[in-house]
Parts: structure tokens; sequence; C-alpha cells
């Protein structure tokens, strides 16, 4: 008898082929075999079952029986409104665009209006739409998946030289209208030459909700290019977070990452990045706090195929009472790739026996000029720490929330703007003492 | 006032404290000295209510409220301060917003109002001036890359600022050079008052030239054995503990 590694998900089949009509750009017959065949790719392969390894710490198997049909298009004023309130950073000056249920929403997205940036909507735009659907060599299968589904997302081009002046904000909002639907939205960023960039994109949806959240991102940044993304996770507590970016770096450029996933009962993070040139940098990092049935699974990869290349990893997890993560970390430094220097840390805070963290650094190195360094821990609180917090006033939950801030604060240490990184540190801060993450 | 009566606390299997009575009034300043493996330290965990400082009998009550009811926070929002003979340190967290969630801490807990930022700035200012410390400490970690003497200085730091009512100095002189000893001693001075209650917990009299106390207490097996003025603490300094007739515990 053969594993089966894969499992088939025929409902997903049926699915499609019951909505394939009513999807965006369904009038365009282009789009529309793109679809297909993305469909038919992904069935052929099917959801990644518990023996794949690179899915052994989350298991998709719930998701083998359901269909998950794309949400549908919402407009409670009020529970949107409140929504964006909690995600929109008033204090950051700069456009912000909006999805909603996987849809663009004109009302609250004020467009980037920027010389040298070119901000598209696939919605709006089918070139970019079929951009965005076309064939990718050796894509997962829940890339192909989301490919076949895709409701919408965005393109953008910053031409060579151009600095933008302002972070933009993506905001991707779930309503209570997407119980037991997915969002599956798609994102282009082309960073031009000698380029900087920033973008914060939060997530964020109804508490009482099953939905599945699904964003595919490919970045390319082009010499010397300078691209910062930021992400909040702040999903739903029932919801099923997927994230998976592919980012491309050539000479001199220098991508960063940083995340901070508090929302979600099941979320994964993939992170698939390259060197396409040399004395280039990529830093990756984020903090995941979770509990009570969440599990928070991060995945990257960094491909160091050239020469003189950097690449940092920073990864901080706090994990309460029934929370559990995943870090797994591969580098894969070729043959070639001389003078590359590769460091990763992961390090685990547990505030409860009944908490899991697991650590995979996974290094592979086939040159022999090189610095790579990885360090993965697991702890728990200090108990000298707490009491001499507590002898000074402060409760448990203020104590234990300022230890924690303290944990993971060096994930945010690296961040220019003030308000920025004071939104991490108290969104981090703050999740001790509330329920309800955001 | 603190009175304590009849304590006994026992670590994991171990009796430490044998039936302790011990009464400060307020504007009292007291001194504990005692040899080592005396219980000292474990008086002041269980003053202020260190997990595995187990109550077995006794009370401690702070102007007639039960201490040994409350968390450490409340003890502390009571106007208690423990002083450290080893101050933890803390990476991540700056001197200066630890010290201030603290003090807001003790302010919500007496139903007052948060100080403003400007306000703190001012006080925590004119504290570290006061202590001759260094205004790039207070940005700085919690006594991380702290030396012995500035780790004692910082418990001082934040005495000044939480302004106490009731100060258990555990050891605080202990590694102090003699400059820092004066500081330090400067600082507990500058506490002193009406309103205030002070036990010091010392190895040595040397303190006690600086501090000069209303009362000196031997600590010894668990008990206070003996107590007197500040002739006690040089009697002891001349003749030692068995001189005094206070055993050492054997270890």
């Amino acid at each position: 008898m053969t594993l089966k590694l894969y499992l088939d998900n025929p409902e997903i089949g049926s699915g499609f082929d019951a909505v394939k009509a009513s999807l965006p750009g369904a009038d365009q017959a282009d789009l529309n075999q793109l679809r297909g065949d993305a469909m038919t790719q992904f069935l052929d392969c099917g959801i990644p079952g518990p023996k794949v390894e690179e899915w052994k710490y989350t298991s998709l198997n719930f998701l083998a029986k359901e269909n998950y049909a794309p949400a549908l298009r919402n407009d409670d004023q009020d529970e949107i409104k409140s929504l964006f309130q909690r995600a929109y950073m008033e204090n950051i000056a700069g456009p912000v665009v909006v999805f909603i249920n996987g849809y663009i929403n004109r009302e609250l997205s004020s467009y980037p209006d920027e010389k040298g940036l070119s901000f598209t909507v696939l919605s709006e735009n089918t070139e970019a739409f079929r951009a965005a659907l076309e064939t990718k060599e050796g894509a997962s299968a829940l890339n192909n998946l989301n490919r076949a589904l895709a409701t919408d997302g965005y393109h953008i081009d910053i031409s060579a030289g151009t600095h933008l002046k302002q972070p933009l904000q993506i905001i991707h909002i779930a309503t209570s209208a997407t119980d037991m639907r997915s969002l599956r939205t798609r994102t282009n960023i082309m960073a031009g030459a000698n380029c900087k960039a920033e973008i914060i994109e939060t997530f964020i949806g109804a508490e009482g909700e099953r939905y599945w959240g699904h964003m595919i991102s490919d970045v390319k940044l082009d010499e010397d290019a300078d691209v910062t993304i930021y992400q909040f996770q702040l999903q739903g507590k029932q919801a099923i977070h997927m994230m998976e970016l592919h980012a491309s770096v050539s000479d001199r450029a220098t991508f960063t990452h940083t995340s901070l996933q508090l929302g979600a009962e099941i979320s994964r993070t993939e992170l698939i990045n390259s060197f396409t040139g040399e004395y280039a940098q990529i830093n990756l990092r984020g903090a995941y706090l979770g509990r009570v049935k969440q599990s928070h699974d991060i995945f990257t990869r960094i491909n160091h195929d050239m020469p003189n290349c950097q690449s940092d990893q920073l990864y901080r997890g706090v994990l309460d009472e029934g929370g559990k993560s995943a870090f797994q970390g591969k580098v894969v430094v070729a043959r070639d790739a001389q003078k590359t220097n590769a460091d990763q840390s992961n390090k685990n805070l547990l505030l409860s026996r009944k908490a899991e963290a697991n650590s995979k650094p996974e290094l592979l190195i086939y040159a022999d000029d090189v610095k790579c360094s990885h360090g993965a821990t697991v702890g728990e609180l200090d108990a000298d720490q707490l009491f001499y917090l507590r002898s000074r006033g402060m409760d448990e939950v203020a104590a234990k929330g300022l230890l924690v801030a303290a944990f993971v604060s060096e994930v945010f240490d690296n961040i220019a703007d003030e308000t920025l990184r004071t939104s991490f540190r108290e969104k981090t801060g703050d999740w001790l003492s509330h329920e309800v993450t955001a | 006032m603190l009175e304590i009566k009849n304590l006994r606390v026992s670590v994991g299997d171990k009796e430490i404290l044998k039936g302790l009575d011990l009464t400060i009034n307020n504007g009292e300043v007291h001194a504990i000295m005692g040899p080592n493996g005396a219980g000292k330290s474990t008086l002041s965990y269980a003053i202020s209510g260190k997990d595995g400082y187990e109550i077995t009998e006794g009370t401690i009550t702070y102007n007639g409220k039960n201490l040994l009811d409350m968390d450490p926070n409340e003890r502390a929002g009571e106007g208690l301060f423990l002083g450290f003979q080893y101050p933890v340190e803390i990476p991540g967290v700056s001197n200066m917003n630890f010290l201030r969630s603290a003090m807001n801490s003790q302010r919500r807990y007496r139903g007052e109002e948060d100080i403003s930022a400007v306000d703190f700035l001012k006080l925590i200012r004119s504290c570290a001036k006061d202590l001759n410390m260094d205004p790039e400490m207070l940005k700085r970690s919690v006594n991380v890359g702290f030396s012995g003497g500035e780790k004692k200085r910082n418990e001082m730091l934040q005495m000044a600022v939480l302004n106490p009512s009731l100060a258990v100095l555990d050891e605080t002189d202990s590694g102090l050079d003699i400059d820092a000893l004066r500081i330090v001693a400067d600082g507990i001075n500058r506490l002193r008052g009406a309103d205030k209650s002070i036990l010091m917990i010392t190895h040595y009299q040397r303190l006690l030239d600086y501090v000069v106390p209303d009362f000196v207490h031997v600590l010894a097996n668990g008990r206070i054995v003996k107590t007197g003025d500040k002739s006690l603490a040089v009697e002891l300094e001349e003749k030692g503990y068995v001189g005094l007739g206070v055993a050492e515990n054997a270890a």
C-alpha cells in the first residue's frame, strides 16, 4: 500500500463548477481557462496531508471534506465600520485600500496617487488579473487552488528610483457573512531598481465565523530596491489564515518582512525567498502569540543561490494554555553561494504547561566559505522576574504582559517608524489582557 | 504600623522562621542583623508575599490590614516596598517604562488617576539626580549590565519614585563600596519620616553608621533573640554573634 500524501477533495471541484460562472472576470474566456487549468492542477494534487513534511505541524485533514466556496460581497456598514476602525492605523499618513470578504471596497479606500507608483486592483483590470492567474511553475497545490478561485487582489508597480513618501495600508476584512467560506486574494509587487516602499497589511475578521482567508503574494525586487512588508494578523478566533509569499531579490536589494500573528484558530505563514543577485539582503522577522485552540505555523525558506548575500531571520513565539506553534526555517546555501551570511533565531516562551512550541531549523549548506547560525529555544517565564515586577505593584496579568512584550520586542526593534513600532508592541503587550485579539 | 506575630515560615519541608514577633511603628527605623541562615531574607519574602514561602502560623498586618491575604502587588499598593538583595535583570523592559507601569499600577490600586507623562518624567529625573544617577540609565533595560552598586542604586531610585510608607530593605548595603554605601544611606534617610516605617536587614554594622536605627534586633534560628538600640549593633561588631551567645546555625 502506498502512503497517500495529499488528500482528495472532490467537494472543491464540484463547488468550483457551481461558482465559476459568477467569479470576477467570468466573461473573459482566457481568465476562465486559467482558472479551470488551475483547478485541474489543484485537483490532481489535493490538500496536503499530515505526511507532507512541510505540513507536519498543521493538519489540514478537516479541509478535505469541505468546499469553502468563495465568500459573497457584503455591505453591513456597521460591522464593516467597526472592523475597519480596529484595523486602520489613523496615525500613519498615507493611502489605504480595503478589501471586504475578498472584494475591493471603493468607499473606504483611497488609492495611492504618487508619481512612480502604479496601483491596480485586479477586479478592475483584466490584464493585471490575467497576469495574477497565470500558471506558476512549481506552484503549490494551495497556490493553484487560490488561482482558480481568487476573487480580487492588487498589483503594484513601483518605477525605478521612486521612493514612496508614505506607506501603503492594505486592510483585509472578513465580515460575519463569511461562515464556511473562503476569501482568496492575490498580490503582485514589482519593485523597480533603487525604489523604496513600505506596505502595511492588516487581516481582520468577525470573531464567530469559520472562514478561510487565503492570500498569495509575489514580490520582485530589482537592483537596489528596498521593500518592507508589515503584516498584522488579527483574524477572527475561528478563522483559518493562510499567507503564502514568494520574494525574489536582486543585486544589493533589501527585502524585509515583519509579521505579528495574534488571531485565527489556524494560521500558516509561508515565506519563500530567493536571491537572484549578489550583495542583497533578506530580513524575516515575526512574533506569534497563541492560546486556547490556536495554532500558528511559520514556514520560511531562503534560497541562497547567489554569493555575497545576507539573510536574517528572527522569530519569537509566546504560547499560553492550549496554544500551539511551529517554526520551520529552511536555509539552502548553494555550492557557488560563497560569502553567504545567514542567521536564524527562534525563541519560544510557554506560559503554560499545556502549550506547545515546535521549532525546526534546517540548514543545507553546500558552499564552504559561509557564515551561518541558527538557534532555537523553548522556555518559561522567569519566576524571579515576575515576582520583582509584582513586588513593585503590577498585578500578574500586567507583569506577564510586560515580560511577554519584552520577550518579543527584539522583533520590532528595527522598525524605524515609531508609530508602527509602538503599534506592534502595544498589540503584543495587550494580548495577555485581551480576550479578543486586536 | 507593621505588626508581625508568632510568624512561622517554611520553605519546602524546612521551617525557617520559628515564631517571630516584630512591631514597627510609623516613624521608626529598625535594623535586623543576624548570622547567615538565620532567616533574614525569608522574613523579607514572607512580608512581601513571594511564592514558595509558606506561612504555617502567625500574622503579618500593616495598618491593621492582613498582608497575608494579599498578592504581592496588593501589598505594594498598600505602601510596601521590598529592596532586593539581588535585584533582578529584566531585558527588554526599560527602567523608565518599568517604573511608570509600577507607579500607575499602585495608583490604580489606590483608586488614583495615572500620573501624567510629564509629571512622571519630572519626578524620575529629580529622583535620579538626588541619587547622582546618569539619566541614560533610565533608558536602559532594568538592571541589565548594571554593576552591583548600580543595581542597588537603582533599587533606591525605585524606592524614591514609589515613595512607600513601609520599606523592607534586604541587604541593600551588601557589595557596595563606601561611596555607593553613602548614596544608598542618603536615599534611606531621605525616605525617613513621621509616616514611614523602615526595616533594614543587614549583615554589617557599617550601614548603621549612616542610617541610625531606632531599634536593632538580632535574628537567629528563626526568632528575634535580642533587641536593643544602636549600641547593640556596635557590640555585635565587637564580639560577633558567638560572643553575644547567639550560636551560628549549623549548616
